[in-house]
C-alpha cells in the first residue's frame, strides 16, 4: 500500500473539495426556531444538506421579524410561509414567486380556549367575547372566519405572542399552532386548553411551504431540486429517526426554549398528522396537488378574501420538485417509529 | 424673481425634484413595483383606494387630534399645578418622565388588558407619547417671569388672578407654544405607533392597519400611498403649528 | 423731621448670603421731595428703594413709607433700570397696567393715560410694541405708567444710566416738569454726580461696604431747572462739592 505524502494527500483533498464546490443558500423560516422547522433542522445537524451539495444558512423569523420581502428582494433563497394565502398575495400582485413543496399537509392553526367554559364545539367560538388574534392573521384567516363562520370583529383584541390576556381572561380564545401553544398553556397556566384545528374546518391550506423566486426555479432547478429533496429527507429523519442533534441546534438557535416542549410538539405532529398524512404517506413528505390548491382558493374567493380571476392558478405551485416518493424508502428503514 | 417669492418655492420646489429623482430612479433602474415603487404607481393607488384610505386617514386624525387637545388640557392642568406646589413637583415629576421615556409599544398591550375600548386604548397611549413636552415647557413657561415684570406686580397688589391672567399666561405662552409644536408631531406618531399595537383590524381602523395590511398581503404600492398620507399629516401639521405659533406670538416674539 | 412722610431708622439689611448690605442707615423724606442717592456700587442705594417700595424688608431698624401703611392702595410707584415693560402689551396697555390692576377699565382710564402719553411725547406710540422702541422711549413709557396712578411716593432706580447723554438730559427735563406739575416724593439713585447735582433738592451720599449714609448735601437751586443751571458756577461748586464727598465716601470704603 503506498503512503501518500502529506502534500499528494493535501492536493487530493483540495481538488475534492474544488471539484464538489457545495452551492450556498439561505433559507428563512417564520418563527424563532421550534419543533415545526424540526426537518430542516435535521438536515443541517446530520449533514443531509452537505451530501446534497447545499451550504444551507438558516434565518430564523420572530415576532418582530418580517422575513417576506427577502425573497423577492434577493436576499434569501427560499422562504418558509405558514399557508398558501401568501403564495395567493404574491402572485395576485406580481411578485415573482412559487411554491415548489408544501412540507405540512395540514395547517396547524388553531384556537384555544378554557376548559369548561362552554367551547367544545368550532361554533362556540365565534361566540367568545374576546378572541386574541396576531396581525398577521388578523388580516387573512381572521377574514375567512368572519364570512365563513360567523366571527365577528368586536371580538377581536391583537395576540401580542403572550399568553398572559388568554391566561388571566377565561372567556377569551386566542390563536396558536396546534403543535405548539397547547403545550406552553400547559406549562404556564397549568391547565389543557381545548384545541380547535382551523384545518378540521374548511381551512385546507398547505402548510410550512417552501417558497422560491421564479426566477430561481429556471435557471437553478437543480438546486432547487437537491433543497427540496434534501428537506424532506430531513423531515423523516427528524420524525422518525434519531433528532436529538436538531434538537440541540434548536435550542441554541432559541434559548428559550425547551427539550421537553420539543419532544411534545414531535408527538402532537404525528398524532395530528400535521406532516406526514394524506398525499404524502405515498408520495413523500412535501407533497402536492393542483386540486386541492384550486379548491382552497376557491373557498377563499367565497370568503370574499379574492375576486374571481385575481390570482392567476398556474402562477401559485410547481410540482416539478415533489411527488417522486422522496424518503418513503428511507422511513421504511427507520420501521417507522 | 422676488427674494422672498424665491424662498417660498424652496420646499415644493426640492419636493418636485424629488419625486422626479424618484420616478426616474425606478425606471432606468426597472425596480419592481413590489420592492419600490414609483410616484405615478404610489399616485394611481391613492386614486384607486381614495375611499378606504380617506376613512382610515380620517380615523387617524381624530385620534391625533384628540390626544393632543388632551394633551394639552393635562399638560397645562399638570404645570400649573406643579408651577403652585414645589412639593408636588418634585414627587410626581419623575413619574412623568418615567412616562415620556416609556416606549408605547411596551405600553400598549398593558393598556389593553385593562381597558376594553380599542380606541380608549389608542388615545392613552397617544396621550402617554404627547403630553411630556407641553407640560415641560409650560412649566418652565411659568417659572419664566421676569423678576422685574413680579415685583411690578407686587407693587400694584395684584391679585392671584391678575398674575394669572396678565403676566404668568402671556409669559408662558412662548413656551407652551413651543412645547405644542413638539407635542404635534408626537401625537401622530404615537397615533400610529399605538395602532399598529394595540389596533384590531376590522372596526374603526386608521392608516397604521392600513400599512400593516398592505405588508402582509405584499400590496406594497399601497402600503406606500398610506405612508405618503402619513408623511403629508406629519408636514400639515407642523405648518399648522408653525401659523399658530405665529399668529399667537408675532406681535412680540 | 417733622411728618415726614418715609422714614429709615437704623436700618439694618444682612442678605441670607451674609452680605452686610445696609447698616444703621438713617433718612427722612418730607412729602413732595425731591432727594437723590448718590454712591459708588455696593453701597445699598438700590437696597434702600427696595425696602421702602416693600418689595424687601429690614433684618433690623424701623422703616415707615406709604407702601408699609397701606397694604390695599399702591401708592408707591417704581422705575426700573430695565424699563420693565410688558412685551406682550402696546404702549397704551402698559401705561394702563397701574390702574388696570386696581381695577379700573381701560374705557374709564383712557383720558388719564392719554393725558400722561402726551404729557411723556408718546401719544403717536400709542399701539406700538415695546420692541419696536428706543431704549429712550421705553423709559418714558415706564415713566408714564409710573405717574399713571398719581402715586404718592415715586422710586427711580439709576433709569437713565443706559442712556446716552442728550436722550439721558431730555429725559431729565421732562422728569423735573412732570414732578412740578404733580408734586411728588421722589428718590432717585444715582452714581452720576452731574445728575444728582441738577434734579435734587437734597443728595445723600452713601459709602460702600456696609452700606452707610456719609453726607447729605442740601442744593437751593430754585426750579424750574433750566440748562443754564448745568453751566453756572454755582452748579459746578455744587458738583465738585459732591465728588469730593464721594471720593471720601469710597476712601472710608476702601479702609
Amino acid at each position: 500500500m503506498t503512503i501518500l505524502s502529506h502534500q499528494t494527500l493535501a492536493a487530493l483533498v483540495l481538488f475534492a473539495g474544488i471539484a464538489h464546490a457545495n452551492d450556498k443558500v439561505t433559507f428563512a423560516t417564520n418563527w424563532k426556531a421550534q419543533a415545526a422547522h424540526g426537518g430542516f433542522y435535521q438536515a443541517i445537524a446530520d449533514g443531509t444538506y452537505q451530501r446534497h451539495q447545499l451550504d444551507v444558512k438558516l434565518v430564523p423569523g420572530g415576532p418582530q421579524v418580517n422575513n417576506r420581502p427577502l425573497l423577492p428582494a434577493g436576499r434569501i433563497d427560499f422562504l418558509m410561509t405558514g399557508n398558501l394565502l401568501h403564495s395567493f398575495d404574491n402572485v395576485k400582485n406580481g411578485v415573482p414567486t412559487v411554491v415548489v413543496a408544501a412540507m405540512f399537509q395540514k395547517d396547524p392553526q388553531a384556537l384555544l380556549a378554557h376548559p369548561g367554559q362552554g367551547y367544545n364545539t368550532f361554533d362556540s367560538l365565534k361566540n367568545a367575547p374576546v378572541a386574541l388574534i396576531a396581525k398577521d392573521g388578523q388580516f387573512t384567516w381572521w377574514q375567512w372566519l368572519k364570512a365563513v363562520h360567523g366571527f365577528r370583529d368586536e371580538a377581536l383584541k391583537p395576540y401580542s405572542y403572550n399568553l398572559g390576556p388568554f391566561l388571566a381572561n377565561p372567556k377569551a380564545i386566542q390563536q396558536g399552532y396546534s403543535v405548539a401553544e397547547p403545550i406552553y398553556v400547559q406549562n404556564q397556566g397549568k391547565f389543557k386548553p381545548v384545541v380547535h384545528l382551523l384545518a378540521d374546518h374548511g381551512f385546507s391550506t398547505y402548510s410550512t411551504v417552501i417558497e422560491a423566486r421564479t426566477d430561481t426555479v429556471r435557471d437553478k432547478p437543480d438546486v432547487v431540486r437537491r433543497f427540496v429533496d434534501a428537506s424532506a429527507i430531513g423531515w423523516v429523519n427528524y420524525l422518525y429517526g434519531d433528532r436529538r442533534a436538531a434538537n440541540a441546534l434548536m435550542l441554541k438557535d432559541n434559548p428559550e426554549m425547551t427539550l421537553e416542549e420539543l419532544e411534545s410538539s414531535v408527538a402532537l405532529m404525528k398524532e395530528q398528522g400535521i406532516v406526514d398524512s394524506g398525499e404524502a404517506l405515498y408520495n413523500g413528505i412535501g407533497a402536492m396537488n393542483l386540486s386541492r390548491i384550486s379548491d382552497f382558493h376557491a373557498q377563499m374567493v367565497k370568503a370574499g378574501l379574492y375576486k374571481a380571476g385575481e390570482v392567476d392558478l398556474a402562477k401559485v405551485a410547481t410540482l416539478q420538485f415533489v411527488n417522486r416518493k422522496v424518503g418513503l424508502d428511507l422511513k421504511a428503514a427507520l420501521g417507522k417509529h | 424673481m422676488s427674494c422672498r417669492a424665491f424662498d417660498r418655492m424652496l420646499p415644493g420646489a426640492a419636493l418636485i425634484g424629488f419625486m422626479i429623482g424618484w420616478e426616474v430612479l425606478v425606471r432606468l433602474a426597472q425596480i419592481p413595483h413590489y420592492t419600490l415603487p414609483a410616484p405615478s404607481l404610489i399616485a394611481q393607488t391613492l386614486w384607486t383606494h381614495a375611499g378606504s384610505l380617506a376613512g382610515s386617514w380620517w380615523f387617524t386624525l381624530k385620534v391625533t387630534f384628540s390626544a393632543l387637545i388632551l394633551a394639552m388640557a393635562g399638560g397645562v392642568l399638570l404645570a400649573s399645578v406643579f408651577a403652585l406646589w414645589r412639593p408636588l413637583e418634585r414627587a410626581f415629576f419623575p413619574l412623568a418622565v418615567m412616562l415620556q421615556v416609556t416606549p408605547v409599544v411596551a405600553v400598549a398591550p398593558l393598556i389593553l388588558i385593562y381597558v376594553d375600548s380599542t380606541t380608549v386604548a389608542l388615545l392613552l397611549c397617544t396621550w402617554v407619547a404627547a403630553f411630556f413636552p407641553i407640560l415641560s415647557n409650560t412649566l418652565i413657561g411659568l417659572r419664566a417671569t421676569d423678576a422685574g415684570h413680579r415685583d411690578l406686580f407686587h407693587l400694584y397688589r395684584a391679585t392671584p388672578w391678575q398674575r394669572l391672567r396678565l403676566l404668568l399666561v402671556p409669559t408662558a405662552l412662548p413656551y407652551f407654544v413651543a412645547g405644542l409644536k413638539i407635542s404635534g408631531g408626537l401625537s401622530l406618531i404615537g397615533a400610529v405607533t399605538a395602532e399598529m399595537v394595540a389596533g384590531a383590524a376590522g372596526r374603526e381602523t386608521g392608516l397604521a392597519s392600513r400599512i400593516l395590511e398592505a405588508s402582509f398581503r405584499t400590496e406594497t404600492p399601497k402600503m406606500f400611498a398610506a405612508l405618503a398620507l402619513l408623511a403629508f399629516t406629519g408636514v400639515a401639521i407642523f405648518w399648522l403649528f408653525d401659523r399658530l405659533s405665529r399668529a399667537l406670538l408675532h406681535h412680540w416674539h | 423731621m417733622p411728618d415726614a412722610l418715609i422714614s429709615l431708622t437704623a436700618i439694618d439689611k444682612i442678605f441670607a448670603s451674609g452680605i452686610r448690605a445696609l447698616q444703621s442707615v438713617s433718612m427722612s423724606i418730607a412729602p413732595g421731595e425731591f432727594v437723590s442717592l448718590l454712591g459708588p456700587s455696593g453701597c445699598g442705594k438700590s437696597t434702600v428703594l427696595r425696602l421702602v417700595a416693600g418689595l424687601d424688608a429690614p433684618t433690623a431698624g424701623r422703616i415707615e413709607a406709604p407702601a408699609w401703611r397701606d397694604p390695599a392702595h399702591a401708592l408707591t410707584a417704581f422705575v426700573f433700570q430695565d424699563a420693565t415693560l410688558l412685551p406682550w402689551a402696546d404702549v397704551f396697555d402698559n401705561v394702563w397696567l397701574p390702574l388696570r390692576l386696581a381695577g379700573v377699565s381701560r374705557q374709564q382710564a383712557a383720558s388719564r393715560v392719554e393725558a400722561l402719553l402726551a404729557q411723556m411725547g408718546l401719544t403717536e406710540f400709542a399701539h406700538a410694541r415695546p420692541a419696536a422702541l428706543s431704549g429712550g422711549m421705553r423709559m418714558r413709557v415706564a415713566i408714564a405708567r409710573a405717574r399713571v396712578a398719581d402715586p404718592e411716593v415715586l422710586l427711580m432706580d439709576e433709569p437713565f444710566a443706559a442712556l446716552d447723554e442728550i436722550t439721558r438730559q431730555r429725559l431729565n427735563a421732562d422728569l423735573l416738569a412732570g414732578w412740578q406739575a404733580a408734586p411728588m416724593a421722589v428718590m432717585f439713585v444715582t452714581h452720576s454726580v452731574f445728575e444728582a447735582a441738577f434734579l435734587s433738592q437734597r443728595v445723600i451720599v452713601m459709602g460702600a461696604r456696609p452700606g452707610r449714609v456719609v453726607d447729605t448735601v442740601t442744593i437751593d437751586e430754585p426750579y424750574p431747572r433750566s440748562s443754564a443751571f448745568r453751566t453756572s458756577p454755582k452748579y459746578a461748586d455744587i458738583c465738585r462739592h459732591l465728588s469730593s464727598a464721594l471720593e471720601a465716601a469710597m476712601a472710608g470704603s476702601a479702609a
